[in-house]
C-alpha cells in the first residue's frame, strides 16, 4: 500500500488568458521543494481552475487549506520554507476565496444520485413533509411562507404565500397544485438540471403545496423535450408513493395526495399559465384573458396554483429551517437565491446559485471567470425573450426584481447570456422576436401581426435597407404590442428591442444611417479590407480564405476579392497582427 | 418496502445518514449536461476499471454540479487525499485518474476544478 503525501500544493495563474503560466510555476515549485516530493512528503498539482479569479498565481496547500494570491517567484521560497516544511502561514500573501454562490436550490445537485431516494433522506430529505405534516396547520405553512419572502422564480416574482393563499381561501370541493416545468427560454436550463439532479425536492415542495391549498391532486408539466428530467421524475414519483409520501394517507396523518405528469409538446406559450392549464386538460394549448386567475378558477375549473420548479424546491427548505433564516438572504424585496443558466460569452458557463442582490458583474467577473478571451464585456442580457440587455456601465447594479425591471430587463426564469463586443445589438434583438414570432400562437392580433411587421422592419434594418422613420415604426409596434397583447408572450415580446433601442441606439443608427454594422454580424453591411501598412504578409488569411477570395503572394502582399467574399470572418480571427479591418459596405477609402 | 408512518421515516433517516459517511467513492455528473459531454462513456470505463483491478470504491452517479463549461465532471473521494472535482475527463483522463489518483496517491495534473459555495 503506498503512503498518501503528507502535503498536497495546488497551482494556478488566475491570471491566464491567453498564455497560461501555471506549468512555468509549477516547475519551480517543484524544484524548491524535489527532496519533498521523493520523500512522498509534498506533491505538487496544476489546478485547472481553482474557482478564483484575476489573483495572479494562486497556491492552495492541503490539508490545512492556506491559499495564497498575487504569488510572485520571489515569494515562492519563503512559502515553501514555512508552509510546506512548516506549518505557519505567510500572512502577507494569505487569501481567502470569497464564495459568492449559496446553493439553497441546488443543494443536492450534484451531491446525491438523484435516482435513490434513500440518499436525498440523507439529506434531510422530506423533513418539511414530516414536519408540516405532525405540527402544522395550513395557515402555518403559509404564515412561515409569507415570512420567507419567497416570490415565483418563473420570473412574474409575484409573492407565493399569496397565491397559495389565494387558493386556500377559495371553497371548492376539489383543488390543484401544478408545477411548471415547461422552461423554454433559449439558453435557459436551470429547471431541468433541478429535475435531473434532485427532483424529491420538487415533489417534497408539491406535497406541502397541496397540504396548504387543501390540493389532493398535483401535476408535473414537464416539456417533451426533457426525456431524462422526466424519467427522473417518474421514477422519483414511484418511489415517493413506494416509502408512503405519495397516496393516501401520508405517513398516517390523515393528508392523501396524488402526483403525475404530464407532457408539454414544446409550445413556448404553454409556459403561460392558463395556456398550460387548457394543454392539461387536452385543449389547445393558448391563453385566455385573466382574470379570473388560476387561483380561483384554474385546471377543470377548480382552484389551481401554479408554481414554477425553482419555486417549488425553495419550499422545502424554508420549512424546515424556517421562513426567518431564508429572510436573511437576499435584498429588501427579493428574498432568497436565485439560479441562473450562465452562458455566452463567458469562460465558465454553467449553472449558478447566487443571493439575490448579487451584482452582474461579480456573477460574470468572479463566479463566470470573466468574457472569453479578455475581450470586452459589451451586455448581459436576462430573462430571455420577454427580458433585456443591461449595458455595461449598469452592470454594478445589485440583481433583484425590481432593479431588473427599472433597467428594462426582468428576472425571468433565469437565462443569463454574456455578450461581448463581438454580438451586434440589432442581431440579438430580432434573434429573440424571431423567436417570438414563431412561438406566437396567433389568437391576439398584436401579437401575431405586431410581431411579424416588427421582425420585417429589423430585418430590412439589417439587411442594410433600413430608413429613418422605420425606427419610429418600431417603438410604436413596440408600445401596442406591450399594451395589446393578451398574455405574457406578446406583451414581453417586444422588450429586447425596446431595450437594445434605449441602450444601444447609436448602433440601430449606424444600421439605418451609415448602413453599418460595427461588430460584423450583420453580414449585408460589411467588408473585409486589408490595412497594408499593418500587413507582414504572413499569408495565414491567405491560406485560411475558405472561398479563394484572398489573392496575392507573400512577395507582393494580399487583396480581399469583394466580389467573391462570403464574409465568413475568417481572415479577421487568425490575423495576429490587427490587418484586417471590418468596414462598412462601401469601400474604405469612399467613406472618408 | 411498506408504506411509512411518521417514525418510520425519522427512523429511516437517522439510519441513513449514519450510514453516508462514505469516504471512497467517485461519482460521475449524470445530468443532460454531463452525458451530452461524453459523461456514460466515462462512467463505464470507471465500472470496468473498478471490476478489472477489484478496487474497493463505489461509483455513484450524481446530477449537475453546476460547472457545465468543464463537463464530465467526476469527484473522486479517497482517504488520505483531498476530495477532489475533476474537470473535462474523457476516456483518457479517466483512465489516468485510476492510474494516477488511485492506484499511485497522486492528484492528476490539468483537470482539477474548484466550486466555492455556501450551503
Amino acid at each position: 500500500m503506498l503512503k498518501p503525501f503528507e502535503k498536497i500544493v495546488f497551482i494556478k495563474d488566475t491570471n491566464a488568458v491567453k498564455a497560461d503560466l501555471t506549468r512555468h510555476y509549477a516547475g519551480i515549485f517543484s524544484k524548491y521543494v524535489r527532496p519533498l516530493i521523493e520523500d512522498r512528503k509534498v506533491f505538487v498539482v496544476q489546478a485547472a481552475d481553482l474557482g478564483i479569479y484575476g489573483e495572479g498565481l494562486v497556491i492552495k496547500i492541503w490539508p490545512n487549506n492556506i491559499y495564497y494570491a498575487n504569488v510572485k517567484e520571489e515569494d515562492i521560497a519563503e512559502i515553501v520554507e514555512r508552509s510546506i516544511v512548516g506549518d505557519e502561514v505567510v500572512d502577507r500573501l494569505a487569501f481567502s476565496p470569497d464564495a459568492k454562490q449559496v446553493r439553497v436550490v441546488l443543494r443536492n445537485c450534484g451531491v446525491i444520485d438523484p435516482e435513490e431516494i434513500d440518499e436525498y433522506l440523507a439529506r434531510d430529505g422530506y423533513a418539511a413533509v414530516e414536519k408540516v405534516l405532525s405540527s402544522m396547520s395550513p395557515e402555518d405553512v403559509i404564515e412561515e411562507l409569507k415570512k420567507s419572502g419567497l416570490r415565483g422564480r418563473g420570473g412574474g416574482g409575484f409573492p407565493t404565500w399569496m397565491k397559495w393563499n389565494f387558493a386556500r381561501n377559495v371553497q371548492s370541493d376539489q383543488k390543484y397544485i401544478i408545477c411548471n416545468a415547461d422552461e423554454g427560454d433559449p439558453g435557459a436550463y436551470m429547471d431541468r438540471s433541478v429535475l435531473e439532479g434532485d427532483p424529491h425536492s420538487v415533489i417534497e415542495g408539491m406535497i406541502v403545496g397541496g397540504y396548504a391549498i387543501g390540493a389532493s391532486k398535483g401535476y408535473f408539466y414537464i416539456r417533451a423535450e426533457y426525456p431524462l428530467a422526466i424519467e427522473r421524475v417518474q421514477r422519483a414519483i414511484d418511489q415517493a408513493y413506494e416509502y408512503g409520501l405519495l397516496g393516501e394517507d401520508i405517513l398516517g396523518s390523515g393528508f392523501s395526495f396524488d402526483l403525475e405528469i404530464r407532457l408539454g409538446a414544446g409550445a413556448f406559450v404553454c409556459g403561460e399559465e392558463t395556456a398550460l392549464i387548457a394543454s392539461i386538460e387536452g385543449k389547445r394549448g393558448t391563453p385566455r384573458p385573466r382574470p379570473p386567475y388560476p387561483s380561483i378558477k384554474g385546471l377543470w375549473g377548480k382552484p389551481t396554483v401554479i408554481n414554477n420548479v425553482e419555486t417549488l424546491a425553495n419550499v422545502p427548505v424554508i420549512l424546515s429551517r424556517g421562513g426567518d433564516w431564508f429572510s436573511t438572504i437576499g435584498t429588501e424585496t427579493s428574498k432568497g437565491t436565485k439560479v441562473f443558466a450562465l452562458t455566452g460569452k463567458v469562460r465558465n458557463s454553467g449553472l449558478i446559485e447566487v443571493p439575490m442582490g448579487t451584482t452582474l458583474r461579480e456573477i460574470v467577473m468572479k463566479v463566470g471567470g470573466g468574457v472569453v478571451g479578455g475581450k470586452k464585456i459589451k451586455a448581459v442580457q436576462t430573462g430571455g425573450p420577454s427580458g433585456g440587455v443591461i449595458p455595461e456601465n449598469l452592470l454594478d447594479t445589485p440583481v433583484d426584481y425590481e432593479n431588473l425591471r427599472r433597467l428594462g430587463s426582468i428576472m425571468g426564469s433565469g437565462g443569463m447570456i454574456v455578450m461581448n463586443e463581438e454580438d451586434c445589438m440589432v442581431d440579438i434583438a430580432k434573434f429573440y422576436l424571431k423567436f417570438c414570432v414563431d412561438e406566437s400562437c396567433g389568437k391576439c392580433a398584436p401579437c401575431r401581426i405586431g410581431g411579424y411587421q416588427l421582425l420585417g422592419l429589423l430585418e430590412k434594418i439589417t439587411m442594410g435597407e433600413g430608413e429613418e422613420e422605420d425606427l419610429e415604426k418600431i417603438s410604436l409596434i413596440c408600445q401596442a404590442m406591450q399594451k395589446a397583447s393578451l398574455c405574457g408572450l406578446g406583451q414581453t415580446a417586444p422588450n429586447p428591442v425596446i431595450s437594445t433601442m434605449r441602450y444601444f441606439r447609436e448602433e440601430y443608427e449606424e444600421h439605418v444611417k451609415e448602413k453599418m454594422c460595427r461588430s460584423g454580424k450583420c453580414k449585408r453591411l460589411i467588408r473585409y479590407e486589408i490595412i497594408q501598412e499593418k500587413c507582414v504578409r504572413c499569408g495565414m488569411c491567405y491560406i485560411n480564405c475558405p472561398v479563394e477570395a484572398i489573392t496575392g503572394s507573400k512577395a507582393k502582399g494580399f487583396v480581399i476579392q469583394q466580389d467573391k467574399c462570403v464574409k465568413c470572418g475568417k481572415c479577421y480571427e487568425v490575423c495576429k497582427f490587427g490587418a484586417i479591418l471590418i468596414g462598412s459596405k462601401e469601400p474604405v477609402e469612399h467613406r472618408i | 418496502m411498506a408504506r411509512m408512518k411518521l417514525e418510520d421515516l425519522r427512523r429511516k433517516r437517522e439510519e441513513l445518514k449514519a450510514r453516508s459517511k462514505e469516504t471512497n467513492y467517485i461519482k460521475v455528473g449524470m445530468s443532460t449536461c454531463g452525458l451530452a459531454a461524453g459523461a456514460q462513456e466515462t462512467y463505464d470505463i470507471f465500472k470496468e476499471e473498478i471490476e478489472r483491478l477489484g478496487l474497493d470504491i463505489k461509483l455513484k452517479k450524481c446530477g449537475c454540479l453546476g460547472m457545465c463549461f468543464a463537463e464530465p465532471l467526476v469527484e473522486v473521494a479517497l482517504e488520505g487525499l483531498p476530495t477532489v472535482i475533476y474537470g473535462k475527463v474523457d476516456v483518457a483522463t479517466a483512465h489516468r485518474i485510476v492510474d494516477e489518483h488511485i492506484c499511485s496517491k497522486r492528484i492528476v495534473n490539468d483537470h482539477v476544478y474548484e466550486l466555492h459555495i455556501k450551503e
